[in-house]
């Protein structure tokens, strides 16, 4: 019972603690404020300001991607799914590919001049440029 | 046709093969069990006894970026009701002409409804099945092209999507009737939808030139034919005529608030299908994990009274005799094909009205549980029908 209590307040301070930082290459110079973030995961948006192709990735089933798509999106995890579920399968879109970690996503940005991704806040490095905290 | 498309599907594979393209593999499943409450009733596909097949399914769509804006997708379905025998349900090739315009042909979904692209992912709506009253079209893919044209209006998104092709296929026309061929040609269509954040609306026009070997008049019109009333026999007959639909529909999702309605029309002129016109509104409350519902639909088909009586009594024979327009014109008790016909325009009415209460549990990132209970009133014979229908849906 002991072991429980203090598995589940593990659980509820990593669910607090993680705070998300968005994150593109740092040679990405254009602006991108919540709600074109938000477009962006949900397919709605494709190209950058300056015309680049976006390159998008998201995590899988971490606590930061439920963070992301709470804050950012405005959606629960199987909201979003449901949201990308209607796309996948009429062939109208794919969604940001489903990266392992914090560490991959950062990989991808940094060797990606179109990519973004979204982390942990506490994870970053200057290997990427962060655009936005939520 | 099967095995034309599987030799397709290789060969697309073959082609992202050499391109080094990987192929994306998604699926879906739905494993639904119902039953209708009460004895000798049928209802869905359904009857008294538990189902754990009727509406249970499987899914797995290949799809292929070949770089460059072209991609090729085939979705295969095995669907319990075909005894999962897998069909390729999708299967086309789409090019990403630029970031607002698509073009695709193949295999594809008619897009009638809201719901049609996704209508067999049960994972990206609420019910258990969508509203059936509306929801009513046995086939429901074709062969064609289709052009999307997505598009941002300020906060607004717009996508309009025309489509050109063609349907044929042999499909069930009823609860125990006999499989009917179904024929669409020059089908064309156009739909609208606009979103803003919380709300959408949506409205679709189709037309095709139909036809449908309606087997239960056969004779009747055999016999019209007969008496040289071929304009009577060809009102009957569903032979190149033109078939219409017309839809709208709107959809809210604010906070925790869920509204969809769909209203429909559908019409095949001359031809033994009455106009058609169905519509359903439901609302939605999500609580944490779960979405509540509860929906009400509405059928009613009728041939327009102007219909009935445009078959002639008798007709004037050789010498200025009198014949009877009847089965059998030398027997006098035979029935008059007036009141044959009168009969089929008479017995296409139906009118129903369906409510259905449900809960969604998203008991897991991937997976949904459903539980649907749906009233069927017939009001033509004022016959209830109740299923209850519980599902697991998942995406992968």
């Amino acid at each position: 019972m002991k072991k429980l209590v203090s598995i589940c307040l593990l659980c509820v301070s990593a669910y607090t603690s993680a705070e998300v930082a968005v994150i593109v290459n740092p040679n990405n110079n254009n602006a991108l404020d919540k709600g074109v973030i938000s477009k962006i995961y949900l397919g709605k948006t494709k190209s950058y300001a300056d015309g680049g192709k976006i390159k998008a990735v998201g995590q899988k089933g971490t606590a930061v991607a439920k963070e992301f798509t709470q804050n950012v999106v405005g959606k629960s995890s199987s909201q979003f799914k449901a949201y990308w579920s209607k796309l996948i399968f009429t062939g109208k879109g794919t969604p940001p590919d489903p990266l392992a970690s914090d560490q991959a996503v950062i990989d991808f940005v940094a060797s990606n001049p179109q990519g973004i991704g979204y982390i942990d806040s506490a994870k970053v490095t200057d290997a990427v440029k962060v655009i936005g905290k939520f | 046709m099967n095995i034309k498309l599987l030799s397709a599907a290789v060969g697309l594979a073959c082609i992202s093969a050499t391109a080094h393209a990987e192929i994306r593999i998604n699926g879906f499943a739905s494993i639904v069990a119902g039953q209708t409450l009460d004895d000798n009733t049928s209802l869905y596909g359904y009857d008294d006894d538990i189902s754990y097949k009727n509406e249970s399914m499987f899914a797995l769509q290949l799809s292929s970026d070949l770089q460059d804006g072209l991609s090729a997708t085939a979705q295969i379905v095995a669907r319990g009701n075909e005894d999962f025998d897998a069909e390729f349900e999708w299967a086309y090739v789409s090019y990403q002409i630029n970031d607002d315009l698509k073009v695709s042909g193949g295999k594809m979904r008619i897009p009638f409804y809201r719901y049609s692209d996704f209508l067999d992912v049960g994972y990206a709506y609420r019910w258990v099945r969508p509203p059936q009253s509306v929801y009513s079209f046995a086939f429901s893919t074709y062969e064609g092209l289709n052009l999307l044209h997505n598009t941002t209006l300020g906060d607004w998104d717009s996508s309009v999507q025309v489509i050109y092709g063609s349907f044929e296929d042999t499909v069930p026309s009823g609860a125990g009737a006999m499989p009917e061929d179904i024929k669409l040609n020059d089908l064309m269509g156009v739909n609208w939808t606009v979103s803003y954040d919380w709300f959408s609306a949506r409205a679709a026009y189709l037309v095709a030139e139909t036809s449908i070997n309606a087997s239960s008049v056969t004779g009747l019109t055999a016999a019209l034919n007969g008496y040289g009333l071929s304009n009577q026999a060809n009102n009957l007959l569903i032979n190149k005529d033109d078939g219409s639909f017309f839809g709208l529909g709107i959809s809210v999702d604010y906070d925790s608030f869920l509204f969809d309605a769909e209203y429909t029309e559908i019409e095949v002129t001359d031809s033994l299908l009455p106009d058609q016109t169905q519509y359903y509104a439901s609302i939605g409350y999500r609580l944490d994990e779960w979405t509540l519902h509860l929906t009400y639909e509405s059928n009613d088909d009728e041939h327009d009274s102007n219909r009935l009586n445009t078959v002639p009594v008798s007709i004037t024979g050789p010498n200025n005799t009198v014949v009877p327009v009847s089965l059998d014109p030398t027997n006098a008790n035979s029935p008059l094909l007036k009141d044959l016909t009168n009969q089929v325009y008479l017995g296409a009415k139906q009118e129903s009205s369906t409510v259905t209460v449900g809960a969604r549990y998203d008991f897991h990132p991937s997976a949904a549980f459903k539980i649907d209970l749906s009233r069927f009133n017939d009001d033509v014979t004022d016959q209830d029908i109740d299923v209850l229908a519980v599902a697991i849906d998942l995406v992968f």
